[in-house]
């Protein structure tokens, strides 16, 4: 449910922002996050950083348990909580992607990364994966028992594979959109849920457990920096702009707060 | 005793596709022809057949999709459940005809094909094609067929087995009837409820029940369902070998952890699967495969695609194609002479009636609060009498035991339930007229009510209409039995044949009394008027044995059919207002 209302707010608001910004592409009206027309890979020197905190706003809310229905031997073993709001030092706020929405050339992605995805004890690991486009995820289940990985796409083709307990590690197939995040769940197992962006460039960060990112390698210019929380909804529709010098560092930090239901 | 009844059925049907499907297969290959250009044809065809429910511009919100579970498709997303194509491809323009012609069992949409033209079938599709853009230019890759594994007790067994390990229980339960433990919990890709279908009842499949409709169903997946594709579900390329020790070593590697050698012998298999995966990854990102990676794929795949089959084969082995004969006419419940001794609820006795009368339910939409998703379709009941007294068998359907809870939606208490209802008076014959069909009218009604906290309790209760039913005040010793197993009910019920009460049913030899059922399955949110109803039925109590072979027929049949008309009518004439 929660779900579904923050893609409708990140959705109205990105009519407005995508109309407004004439983006490239056909399915922007359902994405929450803002790709570029076009990206050109290239080598940068002498490139600048942009890092922050990402803080949520308020009283820490009341972190919900998650009821185990189904294979307690294996999921029950540790207590498992609703992530979609998860804090860390100074109420710093895991799990947000911070990026940049307008760089149309700049770094590649590095070479040889391989991306994965957990599903350990019947839950997603990370809850937030970045994964660049034309890439293969390895899901992981080292429970020997069944999980499907069931991807809520749009852009790209529906995939909904089953992965019994003798699938330790099963390869699935890259995408050619950029797309998301979008939402990833095991109907097996109702509670597990986790969210994947297929991004077309790598200047996309996720916030570690105190809410810190870090982009590196930027190219020398004056960009739109954009944020997607989970539970706090996306800036696209005011994104905020900074300048990277040569060599420089940018610090951005962000207050989020819940959006309301 | 059911299993069996359903068994004799089987033999006759498999023997009979067998032979359709060996003419079948020969034109399976070929992926049909394809629609039209989109036309004004189809969009005036469109706007006046479907729009209602699947909204002018596709998005399944039409005017009528409000009440309809499963919704009706959203046609701009390309998600379709049912293709003869591989897991994320689109349908084929044949799949599409195929399902506007034949419609979708189980659910509200209807079969075209006596409606509709050929030509007028094929404007359609290209019509819903136009609501999505990735049509354009596709040509999805089909689930190859052409490997069918013949039907037999053997292939059976094996796909038994894999229907346990790789996973189909967690949703469809351990004997199939949707009653899994994953369930209760299952939503589609819009959010909506979604339940796994009762694997029994084959006439509700949404795509057809013959073995290479459930084969490519689990081959290709049920798009936007919570059903995923299990083509990924073996280790391609690995031999039975090589995927046993696989096993052994992962069940090591999680106990006391591998040695060196065993740690290289596991990264060398593993090798392997990935080379075999990569291919077939390759295949879904579309890239075109050498002639040798090919021939290696297929090689791989085959013997995963044999294990495929023995799996469809049993799924098929689990029930009857067609829905059984409601109980009128011939098929009329009869309650049989034991002079032996009735039997208990697990009696053996049970099986000497070898063919169970068929009750037939739906929604109850006449009053408020209506059920217009009835999650219960069907009760069926054996029956024995002596000279002191009756016994019932109930069995009926329910993918979930609910104990008393309260509803998320309504804030009502729900609870699975079941009420047999008689007529106090039984009628003297066709013309004399009987209660009104649901908790009677001023000619009073007779019910037992059964609820799933006191399953060892049948309460007898006496209505004159909606809202009326009350508990009566003298209670006669009725015995009574509830289990619940594998999505199934049980419901043993034992009454004497007549009691003192002018407020009950007298059971007597040779009389038709009318009966009519009543289930509430609390998961799907039944309470009150909301719930699953039948229409009268009759039954009666076979003559004593000296003349055993007594048959009714002619009057029997008359009275039922007769009835199950009267129902149709009445619930229209009431829809209609
Ligand atoms: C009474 C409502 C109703 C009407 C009228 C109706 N449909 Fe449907 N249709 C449905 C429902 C409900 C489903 C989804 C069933 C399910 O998901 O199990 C569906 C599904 C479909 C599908 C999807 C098949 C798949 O594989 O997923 C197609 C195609 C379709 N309908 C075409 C049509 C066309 C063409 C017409 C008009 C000629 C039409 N429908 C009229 C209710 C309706
Ligand atoms: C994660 C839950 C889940 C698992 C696991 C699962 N199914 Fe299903 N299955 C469903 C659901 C839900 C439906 C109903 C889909 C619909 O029509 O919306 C379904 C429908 C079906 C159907 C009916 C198809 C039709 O035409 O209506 C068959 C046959 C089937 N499943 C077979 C299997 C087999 C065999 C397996 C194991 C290999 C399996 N399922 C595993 C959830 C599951
Ligand atoms: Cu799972």
């Amino acid at each position: 449910m929660k779900t579904q209302v923050v893609t409708i707010l990140t959705l109205l608001i990105a009519c407005v922002y995508v109309t407004a910004a004439t983006a490239a592409g056909g399915d922007e009206a359902v994405e929450s996050l803002v790709f570029p027309a076009s990206y050109k890979a290239m080598s940068v020197s002498n490139g600048g950083t942009i890092s922050g905190t990402v803080t949520f706003d308020g009283a820490a809310p009341e972190i919900k348990k998650l009821e185990i229905t189904k294979d307690a031997q294996v999921c029950g073993k540790t207590d498992k909580f609703d992530e979609s709001i998860v804090l860390g030092e100074g109420n710093g706020l895991k799990n947000t992607i911070v990026y940049l929405m307008d760089i149309s050339s700049g770094a590649d992605f590095p070479s040889g990364a391989k991306y994965e995805m957990d599903q350990k004890g019947c839950q997603f690991d990370p809850h937030v994966r970045l994964l660049p486009i034309g890439q293969r995820l390895t899901m992981i289940n080292p429970d020997r028992i069944n999980h499907n990985v069931h991807i809520f796409s749009d852009a790209n083709p529906a995939f909904n594979k089953s992965q019994p307990g003798t699938r330790r590690k099963m390869n699935i197939k890259a995408v050619k959109k950029a797309e998301g995040p979008v939402s990833v769940k095991c109907d097996v197992h109702g509670w597990m849920n986790a969210w994947i962006a297929y991004i077309p460039h790598p200047y996309f960060a996720v916030t570690d457990e105190n809410g810190k990112y870090t982009l590196d390698n930027v190219p020398p210019g004056t960009y739109q920096l954009g944020y997607w929380q989970e539970a706090c909804g996306t800036n696209k529709d005011a994104p905020v702009s900074v300048t990277v010098e040569a060599g420089g560092t940018v610090t951005q930090d962000f207050t989020l707060a819940k959006m309301s239901k | 005793m059911e299993k069996q009844s359903y068994k004799n059925t089987l033999l006759i049907v498999i023997g009979n596709l067998i032979l359709l499907l060996a003419v079948f297969s020969i034109t399976a290959f070929a992926q049909g022809k394809t629609a039209p250009a989109a036309s004004e044809e189809g969009k005036a065809l469109y706007d006046d057949k479907c729009a209602h429910c699947h909204g002018i511009e596709g998005a399944g919100d039409g005017s009528a999709a409000e009440n309809l579970l499963p919704r009706p498709r959203d046609f701009t997303r390309g998600l379709y459940k049912i293709r003869s194509t591989e897991s994320g491809q689109l349908p084929t323009d044949q799949d599409l005809f195929d399902i506007i012609s034949n419609g979708m069992p189980g659910s509200s949409m209807p079969a075209w094909s006596e409606i509709l033209s050929e030509g007028e079938q094929w404007q359609l599709v290209a019509h819903i094609k136009a609501f999505y853009d990735g049509f354009e230019g596709a040509s999805p890759r089909l689930i190859d067929v052409s490997g069918k594994v013949p039907y037999s007790e053997e292939s059976i067994a094996q796909g038994k087995e894999f229907y346990t390990n790789l996973g189909c229980v967690d949703c469809h339960g351990v004997i199939g009837r949707g009653d899994g433990t994953s369930a209760p919990d299952l939503a589609d890709e819009w959010g909506f409820r979604s339940w796994p279908a009762n694997l029994w009842e084959q006439w509700n499949y949404r795509g057809g029940s013959t073995t290479e409709d459930i084969f490519k169903r689990f081959i290709g997946g049920i798009a936007g369902s919570p059903m995923p594709s299990f083509i990924s579900s073996f280790r391609l390329g690995l031999t039975d070998e090589e995927s046993a020790r696989m096993n052994d070593l992962e069940l090591k590697m999680d106990g006391d952890g591998l040695s060196d050698t065993e740690e290289e012998e596991y990264a060398a298999l593993e090798e392997k699967l990935f080379m075999f995966e990569d291919i077939m990854l390759n295949v879904e990102e579309g890239v075109e495969l050498t002639p040798e990676e090919q021939t290696k794929l297929d090689t791989a795949l085959e013997p995963i695609l044999e294990k495929s089959w023995h799996l469809a084969n049993y799924v098929k082995s689990l029930g009857p194609e067609e829905r059984p004969p409601a109980a009128v006419g011939d098929k009329v419940l009869r309650s049989q002479y034991r002079a032996e001794g009735l039997p208990g609820m697990n009696d053996e006795a049970w099986n000497e009636i070898q063919e169970v009368s068929y009750f037939p339910l739906v929604g109850q939409i006449v009053i408020d609060p209506r059920q217009f998703n009835p999650s219960i379709d069907s009760v069926t009941a054996k029956s024995f009498y002596n000279d002191n007294e009756i016994v019932f068998l109930f069995t009926w359907d329910d993918r979930t035991k609910t104990l008393p809870q309260t509803d998320d939606e309504t804030g009502e208490t729900v609870e699975d339930a079941l009420a047999i209802q008689f007529p106090v008076k039984i009628s003297e014959g066709p013309t004399d007229p009987k209660p009104y069909f649901i908790y009677g009218d001023s000619r009073p009604v007779y019910l037992w009510s059964w609820k799933v906290a006191e399953p060892s309790t049948v309460i007898e209760m006496n209505a004159k209409g909606i809202g009326t039913a009350t508990v009566q005040a003298d209670q006669a010793p009725i015995q009574a039995e509830g289990v619940y197993k594998d999505g199934q009910y049980q419901l043993w019920i034992k009454r004497s044949l007549t009691t003192e009460d002018r407020n009950d049913v007298q059971f007597a030899p040779g009389v038709f009394i009318p009966i009519a059922f009543s289930a509430w399955d609390g998961s799907n949110g039944d309470v009150k008027t909301k719930r699953a109803i039948s229409t009268w039925y009759t039954f009666v109590l076979d003559p004593v044995p000296s003349n055993k072979r007594f048959v009714y027929p002619p009057l029997v049949a008359l009275i039922s059919v007769g009835l199950l008309f009267g129902l149709r009518s009445s619930v229209r004439r009431r829809q209609n207002t």
